[in-house]
């Protein structure tokens, strides 16, 4: 059916189009029109007004219609050889007309049924090539359901009006017979209206072998034609216009509107309201006296600094001294080129023409600019000034004396280290404990031993009593604390401090028992060899390392390295009467010093040096040295100074007035410092450490507050050895000359003079 | 109760502003920054506190003054980046939409940003700006001679090309040239202009390859800045010179390589008048001296020395007795006739600051052999007056062809060739001449005077050129040291020689010596007793003996001074601050060093000198 009715629009044009050759385009046009505007067939087969009895045509929608006709307008040539055999006869005869271009006389007739006239034609001689949908089928009953005539011998009517009768129904066995033996049965299909079967037609076999393939059913289509353009491209663009319309007068008239705006834009130009763009011609920057302005008032910043001018080793041709030898020239390769002295190894050449070019030029020009916009500058005053101008001017040592120079003597002891040594206050004496528990009297003239005293363990410290009417000495040994009378003492002298240790009366033993224990041998027991009187500290209080006297002779005090109540003991001679001053005390002691003038006590813990006062019984100031570890004290005769040094080899001044800061910090000695010692009438004072130097100073206090005290390094005295990375382990000064003693490491102990 | 100090408020805090903090503020990208920092000089700045500056973190970040960055703020140069940045933006989607005429509009307006503002902001005053010169002007003729590419548009070196030209020209025509020093870096030229010292630096001529970790867009940015500062300068330099700025260019002449000689000077009252065909005729060789003018020159020269020209064999022995007594010998010109009177104080005012000899060489005409340098010679030559020509292979615009008889001297850096085939005219000329290797120019101009040529002839070894800028106080002196090495070691070879002698004359007075030094060393009365007694029956004066003891005493009373004065001062240091100790530590080591280093100098120049003499005496012998 669809193929059908394809075929009729096309018949249509091409009579249109053979008929009136000359309007094609309009004609095209208005057909055209008529598809797209939906408009029925029929009128515009009235406009044609040349076929009268044109079929009827269903209205179609828009689309359906225009696919139709792009497929069939390809193949309008051969469209009647698709039609099908069940046509109208009127359609048959105008498409026989079309296509044959031969036209039988027709004959117009009464038809029989009808009554009405009909045209005829003649019989159609079917030649050899003629169609066969020309082959008559008989039944004309048309297109009804065939089951009515399923109770009546015939199925229908041929052309002529006379039955046409059922042909003979073969049963089933002849079916298949039919099916084995008629080679052509799988080729032959029902025919509904024949009521018999019949062979299909190749073409027909062909649509059901594109229908299997899936193809487009008719042969004919060729899915791959070129588009034939019809509406567009060159030369088509008004071929079919889409409207009919006259062309408005808004084409081809000037706007006014427009007009209007760019008479705004002319007067606006004209009154210089808008100025046209400035043509580029003036890119070439041109320059202009700059500086004739005055400037302004701010300063300019700071000029870059000027990189360094080149040197003679820069030179192409230096002098050959420049020239680096094999090592340099290796070790500067060497280097990391941020760490080179100089960024080039100094060449010589011949001749001009020799020089080659630079290869690290660029890198140097970029590498400058780099320091100009990346490196921070800082302006800095250049010192041109000699470096000696740097050391303090101090009066000559030489200037200065006197002061010990020379080692004049030397005692040794044999057995161990010389860890202490004290002298008398009349100068005249030296006593020195060693470890093996020895200690030796001898003279500081001559150096030999008068007499030797032997105790049971380790001697911790020995002094002499500062008195002079009476003569006698602590030495502390393991939890005691001996008191000594040296031989050959003048007899008054002997008496009075016979007097004083042993006295006949015992004072009265203190109202709250102390657990020092003061004990003196009896009478007939008493000699130069054994002390006279012993204090007995409480068990476990250790080895007392320091004793240090009161300037009246009466109180000792003792600290000891077992830490019962920070191992502070004060003895006081007269009353045999020992007392612990602290309760409780902050950090372990080190050290003890009275005031050489006032009722203070100094107190040096591992980092501080606290200053109490005894007769109030509080504390009076803290000092700060910033020492580590302090190791030594001593305090000026004057009372108003005290040096403290350290194992962290400081020496600190402190000028008690003035503040709990050091007035003076130094450091010169190159290991520990191990004792100090303020020599009591000349300015001098002396320091001993464990680098085996023993250094002198000359120290000037003044009396007025305004004069800074002055400090003068006087000698380092070098001679004691360093035994186990301990040196000098002791200094003291004799009383009235500047005489220094010092006890080492190495078990000497040797007398300086000067 | 005062108010509660917030911390990060005031003081370092407020004054410094990290780097990327200013980015932030300024709203702009990091290369846009830079790009600013160049150009308005900002630099970071090192506070005294990191931390206290950066809010206690003590990261490594640059610190700038806030203040600097508050400038910057409203910089035109940084709104015109912002333009440009959005024109970039504009650009860009024109071109992604092909609209073409509005892409070329918008090429047509885009940002461009002036310096001139910058230039007079940094630097208020002239003389700022020719202080600050001397980069820009090493900068300027590096790219002179750099090879264009995608990176480096030919206009670029073109321009920087003009630029050294044209301050060439100027240094030229203000004879502003004072000292030159030919390194293995390139040359260093120092000009003084407006009082100023101007440093520089030019390459030698040889293609320079951009080293890949060199950022480009830096360089050129310092470039762009350079460029103005130079052309302020100039026009400014120009224009006080009553000449006009900038000076013509004949096209003609670049093309065929004239270099400086393509540009003419040209006054501003000439300037109105058409001609600049003569003008530039005029300007080739700046002193339009005549051929006649130079022969009497020379002639005057010669009679003055009392040397005639031709007769090089005659002139010799009469030279080498000058140098006898002297290291050069001045030919006295007209220009400064003095000369000559001042002869014999001449090692004196080689103390003084040389005088300056501006017209150094205006009675001479040079001639560039081909192998040496056009550029740095012509220079050279012109800016101390003198007339130079070179063959064509170097250039063209030569002012005279070699076969010109004004030429006096020809430069010429080739060894000595026999030329077998010479035709008796050009050996005549040859004669005539004087030909010397490029390094006498540049010492002629360093010394002030012109220099005896003989050292500098052509093939022979060239004596050292040394840095005429001079080293710091102290440093070794090569030429100061070569006398005092040479006296030294003179003298103690004359030692040694002497105590030779008196060891095979008599060995006991040696052994007498000792005696009175160990008896002085010991201060005993007996000893020196026992050595007097010694000395008498060795058959020796007593007044001789005497004289041995006072001066051991003295050596020995000098060496314990010394000894004592030093230890003393070591035992002072004990009570020098921390920090005076180590400033005074630092000194003493840089003291050190450069003694160190003059101690190296010195001790390479003798075993080179013994070395010499040692070679020399072979030689003789074999």
């Amino acid at each position: 059916m669809t193929v059908k009715d394809a075929a009729k629009p096309s018949n249509k044009r091409k009579q249109s189009t053979d008929n009136d050759a000359s309007e094609a385009p309009a004609i095209a046009v208005t057909n055209l029109e008529m598809w797209s505007d939906e408009e029925n067939g029929e009128d515009v087969a009235s406009d044609d007004g040349e076929v009268d009895e044109f079929p009827e045509i269903d209205t179609r929608s828009d689309s359906e219609a225009e696919v139709l006709e792009a497929s069939e307008e390809e193949e309008y040539s051969e469209e009647e050889e698709v039609d099908d055999e069940d046509q109208d006869e009127d359609e048959d005869e105008s498409s026989d007309a079309d296509s044959l271009h031969v036209f039988p006389k027709a004959k117009t007739i009464i038809s029989n049924i009808t009554g009405q006239p009909k045209r005829v034609y003649p019989e159609i001689e079917p030649e050899y090539d003629s169609d066969s949908s020309t082959e008559d089928a008989p039944n004309r009953v048309g297109n009804v359901p065939m089951h009515w005539y399923d109770d009546l011998p015939h199925i229908g009517y041929d052309i002529d009006g006379k039955k046409v009768y059922r042909p003979a129904k073969a049963d089933e066995l002849d079916k298949f017979l039919s099916t084995v033996e008629d080679p052509s049965s799988w080729i032959s299909a029902f025919d509904k209206n024949a009521q018999t079967d019949k062979p299909l037609t190749t073409e027909e076999l062909d649509i059901i072998r594109r229908l299997y393939a899936g193809e487009n059913p008719d042969a004919s289509y060729d899915p791959y034609a070129p588009t034939i353009e019809w509406f567009t491209g060159k030369g088509k663009e008004e071929v079919m216009p889409l409207s009919a319309a006259p062309e408005p007068k808004r084409r081809w008239v000037p706007s006014k509107w427009e007009k209007q705006k760019v008479m705004k834009i002319v007067r606006a130009i004209r009154q210089g309201r808008i100025i046209g763009s400035k043509p580029k011609s003036t890119s070439k920057f041109s320059f202009y006296s700059i500086w004739s302005e005055p400037s302004s008032a701010n300063p300019p910043p700071l000029p870059a600094p000027k990189p360094r001018l080149p040197t003679n080793s820069e030179s192409y041709n230096p002098p050959e001294e420049y020239l680096p030898t094999e090592k340099e020239r290796k070790e500067w390769e060497a280097q990391d080129s941020e760490d080179r002295e100089r960024d080039y190894l100094p060449q010589k050449y011949s001749a001009l023409r020799l020089v080659p070019a630079y290869d690290n030029f660029i890198k140097e020009r970029f590498n400058r600019q780099l320091d100009l916009y990346l490196a921070p500058r800082v302006q800095r005053v250049k010192l041109n000034i000699d470096p000696s101008t740097l050391i303090p001017k101090l009066p000559s040592p030489s200037s200065l004396r006197p002061f010990p120079n020379y080692k004049s003597l030397k005692f040794t002891h044999t057995k161990g280290r010389a860890r202490c040594v004290s002298v008398s206050p009349d100068g005249g004496w030296v006593i020195s404990g060693d470890e093996s528990g020895k200690v030796s009297l001898w003279e500081v003239n001559v150096g030999r031993e008068v007499k030797s005293w032997n105790f049971d363990s380790k001697i911790g410290a020995l002094d002499w009593c500062p008195r002079l009417d009476v003569s006698y000495f602590v030495v502390t040994v393991e939890e005691k604390i001996h008191f000594v009378i040296p031989p050959n003492l003048p007899g008054p002298v002997l008496s009075l401090t016979q007097a004083l240790l042993a006295p006949a009366t015992l004072p009265p033993a203190p109202a709250t028992p102390s657990p020092v224990k003061w004990v003196t041998p009896a009478t007939s027991t008493w000699s130069t060899d054994t002390p006279i009187l012993t204090a007995h500290l409480p068990g476990s209080s250790g080895l007392p390392t320091q004793v240090a006297w009161h300037r009246r002779g009466d109180y000792v005090a003792t600290v000891s390295t077992g830490r019962s109540q920070g191992g502070v003991w004060i003895h006081q001679v007269t009353r045999r009467h020992s007392q612990a001053p602290f309760k409780k005390i902050k950090g372990a002691v080190q050290l003890v010093l009275f005031h050489p003038l006032k009722p203070h006590f100094f107190v040096a813990t591992q980092q501080y040096v606290r200053v109490y006062n005894l007769s109030e019984q509080k504390l009076l100031k803290t000092l700060i040295p910033g020492i580590k570890w302090i190791s030594s004290m001593d305090v000026h005769p004057s009372g108003d100074h005290l040096i403290v040094g350290g194992y962290d080899r400081k020496l600190c001044w402190f000028d008690l007035e003035l503040s709990d800061k050091p007035y003076k910090i130094m450091r010169y000695h190159t290991r520990a410092i191990r004792s100090l010692h303020f020599h009591p009438s000349y300015p001098l004072f002396a320091s001993s450490s464990d680098d085996g130097a023993i250094q002198i100073f000359h120290s000037r206090v003044y009396n007025d507050l305004m004069t800074d005290p002055l400090i003068v390094p006087l000698k380092i005295l070098r001679g004691h050895e360093i035994r186990d990375g301990l040196g000098v382990l002791q200094v003291k000064w004799c009383s009235r000359q500047p005489w220094l003693v010092s006890g080492g490491a190495d078990g000497t102990v040797a007398v300086w003079c000067s | 109760m005062a108010r509660l100090k917030q911390k990060g408020k005031a003081g370092a805090a407020k004054a410094y502003i990290t780097r990327s903090a200013a980015i932030k503020k300024l709203q702009c990208s990091l290369a846009d920054f830079r790009r600013l920092c160049i150009l308005k000089g900002i630099f970071p700045r090192e506070p005294r506190s990191r931390k206290k500056a950066n809010k206690g973190s003590s990261a490594p970040t640059s610190f700038y003054y806030a203040k600097d960055i508050a400038y910057l703020a409203h910089e035109p140069v940084l709104r015109k980046l912002r333009e440009h940045k959005a024109f970039a933006k504009k650009l860009s989607r024109a071109l992604g939409r092909g609209e073409w005429s509005s892409a070329k509009s918008l090429e047509d307006n885009k940002p461009v940003y002036r310096l001139d503002h910058i230039i007079k902001e940094r630097y208020p005053t002239f003389i700022d700006a020719i202080r600050d010169i001397d980069d820009a002007l090493c900068m300027v003729s590096l790219f002179a001679s750099l090879p264009s590419n995608s990176r480096l548009p030919p206009e670029l070196i073109e321009n920087c090309t003009r630029l050294s030209a044209e301050w060439q020209l100027y240094v030229m025509h203000s004879r502003s040239l004072r000292k030159c020093f030919l390194s293995i870096k390139g040359v260093y030229y120092q000009a003084e202009v407006m009082d100023q010292t101007v440093t520089w630096l030019v390459p030698y001529q040889f293609t320079q390859n951009i080293p890949p970790e060199v950022d480009v867009r830096v360089m050129l940015t310092f470039l762009e800045l350079y460029q103005t500062l130079l052309g302020f300068v100039f026009f400014k330099l120009y224009t006080d010179a009553g000449l006009v700025y900038p000076p013509p260019l004949d096209l003609k002449k670049d093309q065929g390589g004239a270099g400086v000689g393509a540009f003419s000077l040209q006054d501003t009252t000439r300037a109105s008048g058409p001609a600049p065909a003569k003008i530039t005729a005029v300007e080739v060789d700046v002193r339009k001296v005549s051929s006649k003018d130079v022969r009497q020159t020379i002639k005057h020269i010669t009679a003055a020395s009392g040397a005639a020209e031709a007769d090089i064999e005659m002139d010799a022995p009469d030279a080498s007795a000058e140098e006898v007594d002297e290291e050069f010998v001045v030919h006295p010109s007209r220009s400064d006739p003095q000369s000559s009177a001042s002869l014999p104080t001449l090692k004196l005012l080689a103390d003084l600051p040389q005088p300056l000899c501006t017209t150094l060489f205006a009675p001479y005409t040079f001639y560039l052999s081909r192998e040496t340098s056009r550029p740095i010679f012509e220079f050279l030559v012109r800016s101390f007056g003198g007339r130079i020509g070179w063959p064509a292979s170097s250039g063209s615009g030569s002012p005279f062809e070699e076969s010109d008889d004004s030429i006096t001297h020809v430069i010429i850096d080739r060894p000595l060739v026999e030329k077998p085939n010479e035709t008796p005219e050009e050996r005549e000329r040859r004669l005539r001449r004087k030909h010397v290797q490029p390094q006498w120019v540049v010492d002629c101009i360093n010394a002030g005077k012109i220099l005896l040529e003989e050292h500098y002839a052509q093939g022979k070894t060239l004596p050292p050129h040394l840095s005429p800028f001079g080293e710091y106080q102290g440093a070794y002196d090569p030429t100061a040291a070569d006398g005092a090495a040479i006296e030294d070691e003179s003298e103690s070879e004359v030692e040694e020689v002497e105590e030779d002698e008196e060891e095979i004359k008599d060995a006991d007075n040696a052994a007498l010596k000792s005696a009175a030094q160990a008896a002085v060393a010991s201060e005993d009365p007996a000893a020196l007793r026992a050595a007097e007694l010694a000395a008498e029956a060795a058959g020796v004066d007593f007044s001789v003996f005497e004289k041995e003891v006072s001066k051991s005493r003295k050596l020995s009373k000098k060496a314990t001074e010394v000894g004592v004065e030093t230890a003393e001062q070591d035992m002072n240091k004990m009570m020098m601050s921390n920090k005076q100790r180590k400033l005074y530590e630092k000194m003493k080591y840089s003291q050190k060093k450069r003694e160190s280093e003059r101690a190296t100098l010195e001790a390479k120049k003798r075993a080179i000198q013994k070395q010499n003499k040692r070679d020399g005496k072979t030689s003789s012998t074999g």
